[in-house]
């Protein structure tokens, strides 16, 4: 979550942003591009559609600054922009075509994500392993617990943060991280040895 | 049976383990949880896997926008918004999986208002057939019925009316 420096040059960007500054709009969005697509992608697990959703959440962002009122961070009230966004193309993607899966958590792309790169062939085969059936277990979470689970295990958010950014009581909150885990248990079962 | 294992049975399917798990009880819950699963082999293991799970997502990678991706971010979405794209896409509604898995009340009503519908629907059938007689859910009365050997011959006749229906069935064989 950003410190109380970053969220007071956030809210004087906003401040120039909402009187047409676009650059300061644009510093914005320098600011939380990188984070705004991280939850995207984590939520539709699908790149281009992830690249989509930011942009788009950005594009609102723009057009309903004068109704950020500063009660949460920026970044919190951003997070809600790409959370529904993202929620509404994975179901719209469920009804159209339910084939888009896309493994690349698994193996993130060249020049594109990754941190704590595996050191040893074996490592790096056991990470990836891990990695996918996770991104498999989360696939099969129904997107609006999926978009807490991201916010909660992902992106570190607070229950109370996650409850502003999904727009949902504290209660919806807890009760929908629990039926995330407890369906990822079941979804990777007997394959939980091996997330060690 | 000992506490710790009612606190499996109902805990396991609950959220104080999972919760547990991910370390977000508050201290003095997590400490009594804690005590509890100790003496618990089954809840020990619950909470392990849950604790496999967390851990996991907790060390997922970030992903982050490749070099060409951040050179166009930024013009795409000026792009859009200079193209007036701010208030498009229309929202999809959620599923009736999604509505009734995200309210679990929804489903208990759901099942509520089925068996009051079944229970209607048999009632007023009971209620149909003891009320009029020979009658049946048409409201047709069977007048007579004649059985001959190579012929049978039924007669039904609605209420309040003289128009008479009459069945013949032949047995071709003869």
């Amino acid at each position: 979550m950003p410190g109380s420096e970053e969220r007071a040059d956030d809210r004087h960007l906003v401040e120039q942003a909402t009187r047409g500054d676009r650059e300061a709009f644009g510093s914005l969005v320098r600011r939380h591009q990188d984070r705004s697509f991280n939850v995207a992608y984590q939520v539709v697990r699908n790149r281009d559609d992830a690249l989509d959703v930011a942009q788009d959440a950005f594009v609102k962002a723009f057009a309903s600054l004068s109704s950020f009122k500063g009660e949460a961070s920026f970044s919190t009230w951003l997070h809600r922009i790409v959370v529904n966004l993202a929620i509404d193309c994975l179901r719209r993607r469920r009804r159209g075509d339910p084939t888009t899966y896309d493994d690349r958590l698994a193996v993130p792309e060249e020049g594109g994500a990754s941190q704590a790169a595996p050191d040893t062939p074996e490592t790096a085969l056991e990470s990836r392993q891990v990695r996918s059936l996770l991104a498999r277990g989360i696939q099969a979470l129904p997107p609006a617990h999926r978009a807490v689970l991201v916010l909660r295990e992902i992106e570190g958010l607070s229950y109370e943060e996650i409850s502003r950014a999904v727009g949902c009581s504290l209660g919806t909150v807890m009760s929908r991280l629990f039926y995330a885990r407890r369906k990822l248990q079941k979804v990777l079962g007997p394959n939980l040895e091996d997330l060690r | 049976m000992k506490r710790a294992h009612w606190l499996h049975i109902i805990g396991g399917r609950g959220r104080p383990l999972a919760a547990y798990a991910a370390g977000e009880l508050p201290p003095a819950e997590q400490a009594h949880v804690a005590a509890l699963v100790a003496d618990c082999p089954a809840c020990r293991r619950e909470v392990e896997s849950y604790q496999r799970v967390t851990a996991a997502l907790r060390a997922t990678p970030r992903v982050s926008l490749t070099t060409g991706e951040a050179a166009t971010f930024l013009p795409e979405i000026n792009r859009r918004i200079d193209r007036g794209q701010g208030a498009r896409a229309p929202q999809a509604r959620p599923g009736l999986r999604e509505v009734v898995w995200d309210h679990p009340r929804v489903s208990l009503a759901s099942a509520f208002t089925a068996a009051l519908f079944i229970i209607g629907v048999t009632v007023s059938q009971w209620q149909m057939w003891g009320l009029s007689g020979t009658a049946g859910t048409n409201g047709v009365e069977v007048v007579s019925v004649e059985v001959a050997e190579d012929a049978s011959v039924m007669v039904f006749q609605a209420p309040g009316s003289s128009l008479k229906i009459i069945w013949v069935f032949e047995d071709n064989a003869t």
